[in-house]
């Protein structure tokens, strides 16, 4: 019998699972971004859109002003009628500019929300923004085929790290709209049960088959082609629920009739230092 | 067709504000008549009913794509010319439009309105002159069966 390896000292584990630790949040971030990239076509059309009507608006303000100093010019009473309607015109699309630059704000808060921020970033914030913020970057992605309906329950506010939950909730939404052929529709309820929050999120997809179901969790498991899918959103989302937040990532699902995904997270986190009574966990 | 009739646009956007913008520009540089649908279903309904010489479609839209909408705007009215206006960034969508839809032309949002006016001036152009073409075509057809006829005519009067 040969000899078995020598432990290695204290030292070494306490550097390794540094290390470890180190690379799962560097996976986490880049496969983050990764999923970003993936809406990236759906995000840049619609800020596209406000901000090519936008540049048009400007271009006919400033013809309509020069039209309108024309007008003033002239006096009679035609021209004053003319100049009247051309100011009118100016002030709708002011209107317009208005509600495009709310547009493109909303899009970029949506992924500011994914902005990389200090991992000991806990703060209270308002979930039902938060999904809100997410869905505005799954919008452009999904609005030829799935409609999204949000049955959002008053939540007080949760202690969090908003980001990463953000990733859990993009990663669901995604995989929820890969799932779905054609058209269909995703659900998003939030309530609050108790000392927890519960979100579901459910697609009217083909659901999972019962022999994938005990595995996608798993990381590296995934259905998807190539290129697509990676095995790691799931297995990722799950660690962020249950042992950043110490909540439960489940799934049910059934064949022909879709996935719901419940994500229980506790209002507030169990912390010693915070001088509060324990949240959800006991 | 008569050609002295205003010109007719037809824009499909489900952003509200990108018809408003395109229609107070086309309101301001020229004489065209503008109608605006932000649901292609209804713009398809429009298109049953009314002549139009150019149709101008978003791509990325609820329930209907714009190459969906302009197959069926082909489909109604073939003359009438088919322009993509799109902020998708996919070039694949593109091919797909020229090839499924016989596009007239692709263009990119942002736009820039100068290029989008020339784009929609020629393409009212190139509507009017097919249907003059086939105004003409039909005229020479009528003729062509009506002088057969004086012929065959002439024919059984001398045979």
């Amino acid at each position: 019998m040969s000899q078995p390896d020598p432990l290695p000292a204290a030292n070494d584990v306490e550097a390794l699972r540094a290390q470890v630790e180190h690379l799962a949040a560097q996976l986490s971030e880049e496969y983050k971004m990764a999923s970003i990239g993936r809406l990236l076509a759906g995000i840049v059309h619609e800020i596209n859109s406000p901000i090519g009507s936008i540049l048009s608006n400007n271009q006919v303000i400033l013809r309509a002003l020069e039209r309108v100093e024309q007008a003033l010019a002239g006096g009679d009473p035609a021209s004053l009628a003319k100049a009247k309607g051309l100011v009118g015109t100016c002030r709708s699309l002011a209107a317009v500019d208005k509600i495009a630059c709310e547009r493109i704000a909303e899009v970029v808060r949506g992924l500011k929300t994914f902005a990389r921020v200090e991992s000991a970033d806990l703060r209270k914030v308002n979930l039902n923004e938060q999904i809100q913020n997410t869905l505005k970057l799954t919008h452009g992605e999904f609005k030829n085929r799935i409609t999204v309906e949000t049955d959002l329950g008053e939540l007080p506010p949760v202690e969090c790290h908003a980001n990463m939950l953000n990733q859990v909730f993009l990663n669901i939404l995604v995989n929820a709209g890969q799932a779905i052929e054609g058209q269909g529709k995703i659900t998003v309820r939030t309530r609050r049960e108790g000392d927890q929050v519960h979100i579901t999120i459910s697609d009217t997809g083909p659901g999972i088959r019962p022999e994938d179901r005990p595995k996608i969790f798993a990381q590296g498991f995934t259905t998807k082609p190539v290129g697509v899918g990676t095995g790691l959103g799931l297995s990722i989302s799950k660690k962020i629920v249950e042992e950043t937040h110490g909540g439960s990532l489940d799934f049910e699902s059934e064949a022909g009739a879709g996935t719901t995904f419940h994500i229980r997270v506790p209002i507030e986190q169990d912390r010693q230092a915070a001088g509060k009574p324990p949240g959800g966990r006991t | 067709m008569s050609t002295n009739q205003k010109s007719s646009v037809l824009i499909v956007d489900d952003e509200e504000m990108v018809i408003t913008s395109v229609r107070a520009y086309l309101e301001i540089e020229s004489e065209f008549e503008v109608h605006g649908f932000t649901s292609p279903e209804e713009a398809a309904k429009y298109l049953e009913s009314n002549l139009v010489d150019i149709a101008v479609s978003d791509y990325l839209m609820p329930r209907m794509s714009g190459i969906q909408f302009l197959h069926r705007a082909r489909e109604i009215q073939p003359e009438a010319s088919r322009v993509l206006l799109t902020g998708h960034a996919d070039k694949q969508s593109a091919i797909q439009a020229i090839n499924q839809v016989g596009l007239y032309q692709y263009v990119e949002k942002p736009w820039e309105n100068e290029q989008l006016l020339l784009i929609i001036q020629n393409g009212i152009e190139r509507a009017k002159l097919l249907r003059d073409l086939r105004a003409k075509v039909s005229e020479l057809d009528t003729a062509h069966s009506s002088l057969k006829n004086v012929q065959k005519r002439l024919l059984q009067a001398f045979l």
